[in-house]
């Protein structure tokens, strides 16, 4: 456990970086400090492996205090990650991953040999060891970097702004490849972001602070959401909080109904038949394995044109009841042309949908449960 | 005069290829073993003031101000009149042709090595700390071989003054190939004058080259081709 005990930082022009925190950083958890520039989340990770050392109050890591630690060595027993890597360029990827494990006395056989088990625990092959960091991608650099944290197989890993400078779609990637990690190797990770999605994705506990280096509220992300603590907090977190929220509620819970459908090979008389019987101006089309293709407005039919000529209008997104949240689902709905959120298996062959209704409605259950 | 400038680059291709040249205490052979004794010995003693000076305040970050201005100010000074105070200061000799060289040598060395190690990314310096090395091991393991393409460069720029200068030792009386240089133009020699220029010439380049080399091999291809992209 990580334990900040009134920790204050006070710089030597006198800027305050943090002031009197007092926070707990639980085992195999990972905590969150999240806040806007400027307020004392790096500070804070700096100065539990000392890069930055207290001006008072005292930071303990399993019970013992830091400042009592030589700091390389205290470095050496905690994974620091950095924004965009920092791997060293006149390294190859293997000599970036390695020299943890040599500090701490492996040989450099053993030192090689961990750092190849690495560079696969994050998703890299083993050719990549060879090359230099400048022949990588950022989301590459930054999977060595983590790599490079974990070689030692340290029980604190100290990660600083990680995935700030990678475009969105690789930083999705990341987050989810360091929650499978986490999954796996439960260490006890102080994560700083300024991204409140990122730190509701990945926090188990989040700290969010205010320029000043003030603790405003140390809570789970469920509650962070629900409740903030304060002004600060509540617009911080934005003004679409509660669409966030929505990212801790099941869409299980949703009752689906059963779609009005045609296939590509139905008439438009048909399909004006079945509208008509559903009492629906919308009608899900599907291939022969019943995967979604898109939606039918029944009024754009015209004569016995064919339901391909008449055009189908986009999806949106579908989403699936079993791993996706209300969150999913709500969006679904709102992208939907129809107002209607398609439900698909794992296989994406539907199996139902939930209309605006619907999904207030379980929304309306889920908070009052909440 | 025409007719001597015309006749003379046959007389000084002549004058390099005689055996009898190359041989004696002031022969070729004698003379490019003193002009490279002059050159290494000033280059020894440049780099053990320059070097650890660069290092030490690149790593610190402290007394780049001071650095920057002092080499300014010696690169400011005449060489040749410097070489002349010495002389007459300390009378005839190595030492009064080698400090005026040293003085000539060292900023460049000092302000590449300083640039160099003060330019590596602060992120790479960052991480090195926290992965738990030691301030000596983030010098010597990241900051040196991360500087490296501009310390060498330093060395030579360095090198190549002290190469192409040391030819004016000759003026205070020491040997070296600065000696053809002026013994030629003294006895109206031209033959003799331009073997010198070609000789100072092709030391030169093979200085030059020797560093070059030096480069290739020392310089990780990560580091080499982030400098060729960058």
């Amino acid at each position: 456990m990580i334990r900040f005990e009134r920790v204050t930082k006070r710089y030597a022009d006198g800027t305050l970086a943090v002031d009197d925190l007092s926070l707990e950083c639980a085992d195999g958890e990972i905590t969150v400090l999240v806040g806007t520039s400027g307020c004392g989340k790096t500070t804070s990770l700096r100065m539990i492996n000392r890069l930055v050392d207290p001006t008072s109050g005292t930071i303990r890591v399993a019970g013992k205090d830091v400042t009592k630690s030589d700091p390389a060595e205290l470095r050496r027993t905690m994974g620091y990650v950095i924004q965009q890597g920092g791997l060293f360029p006149h390294r190859t990827v293997i000599d970036n991953i390695a020299p943890v494990p040599r500090l701490l006395g492996a040989s450099r056989a053993k030192a090689r040999g961990r750092a190849y088990e690495m560079l696969t625990l994050v998703g890299l092959s083993e050719p990549m060891g060879k090359r230099y960091p400048y022949q990588l991608s950022g989301g590459q650099q930054q999977r060595v970097g983590v790599a490079r944290a974990l070689a030692a197989d340290p029980p604190v890993l100290l990660m600083d702004e990680p995935f700030s400078a990678v475009d969105p779609v690789v930083r999705s990637e990341l987050q989810q490849e360091l929650q499978r990690l986490q999954a796996q190797l439960h260490k006890t990770i102080v994560f700083v972001t300024h991204d409140v999605d990122e730190a509701v994705k990945l926090g188990d506990k989040i700290a969010v602070m205010q320029v000043g280096g003030h603790l405003v509220q140390f809570d789970t992300p469920e509650r962070i959401l629900a409740r903030p603590e304060n002004a600060f907090v509540e617009s911080f977190v934005g003004t679409d909080r509660g669409i966030r929220w929505l990212s801790f509620f099941a869409a299980k819970g949703l009752r689906l109904h059963v779609p009005a459908t045609v296939e590509t090979t139905t008439s438009a008389e048909d399909a004006r038949r079945i509208a008509r019987e559903a009492g629906t101006g919308w009608l899900l089309a599907l291939d022969a394995d019943r995967h979604p293709l898109g939606w039918l407005e029944v009024a754009t039919l015209n004569g016995g044109a064919s339901i391909e000529l008449a055009g189908l209008r986009s999806l949106g997104h579908t989403f699936k009841p079993d791993d996706d949240s209300l969150r999913a689902a709500l969006d679904a709905t709102v992208l939907s042309p129809a107002g209607v959120a398609v439900a698909v298996d794992d296989r994406g062959v539907v199996v139902g949908v939930a209309d605006h209704e619907e999904v207030t409605r379980a929304i309306r259950a889920a908070s009052g449960r909440a | 005069m025409i007719a001597a400038a015309s006749t003379s680059f046959g007389g000084v291709i002549s004058y390099l290829t005689s055996a009898s040249n190359w041989r004696g205490s002031s022969g070729f052979l004698e003379r490019i073993l003193q002009h490279f004794e002059y050159s290494a010995e000033t280059l020894l003693i440049a780099v053990a003031i320059g070097l650890p000076l660069g290092l030490l305040s690149g790593h610190t970050g402290r007394g780049g101000a001071v650095l920057s201005m002092l080499s300014n100010a010696s690169r400011a000074l005449p060489t040749l009149g410097l070489l002349t105070i010495f002389a007459i200061l300390i009378g005839v000799g190595l030492e009064a042709a080698v400090i005026p060289l040293i003085f000539l040598a060292v900023p460049s060395i000092l302000v590449n090595t300083y640039v160099g190690i003060r330019d590596v990314d602060r992120s790479l310096v960052d991480a090195a700390r926290g992965m738990g090395l030691r301030p000596w091991q983030v010098l010597f393991r990241i900051e040196i071989p991360v500087a490296l393409p501009l310390i060498v460069l330093g060395l030579r720029t360095a090198a190549l003054q002290v190469v192409s200068t040391a030819t004016i030792a000759a003026y205070v009386g020491l040997g070296g190939l600065g000696r053809y240089i002026i013994d030629g133009q003294a006895s109206r020699n031209f033959a003799e004058l331009g073997a010198g220029g070609v000789l100072v010439a092709a030391f030169a380049i093979a200085t030059e080259s020797m560093f070059l080399v030096c480069q290739w091999f020392l310089v990780s291809p990560g580091v080499r081709a982030r400098a060729y992209t960058s």
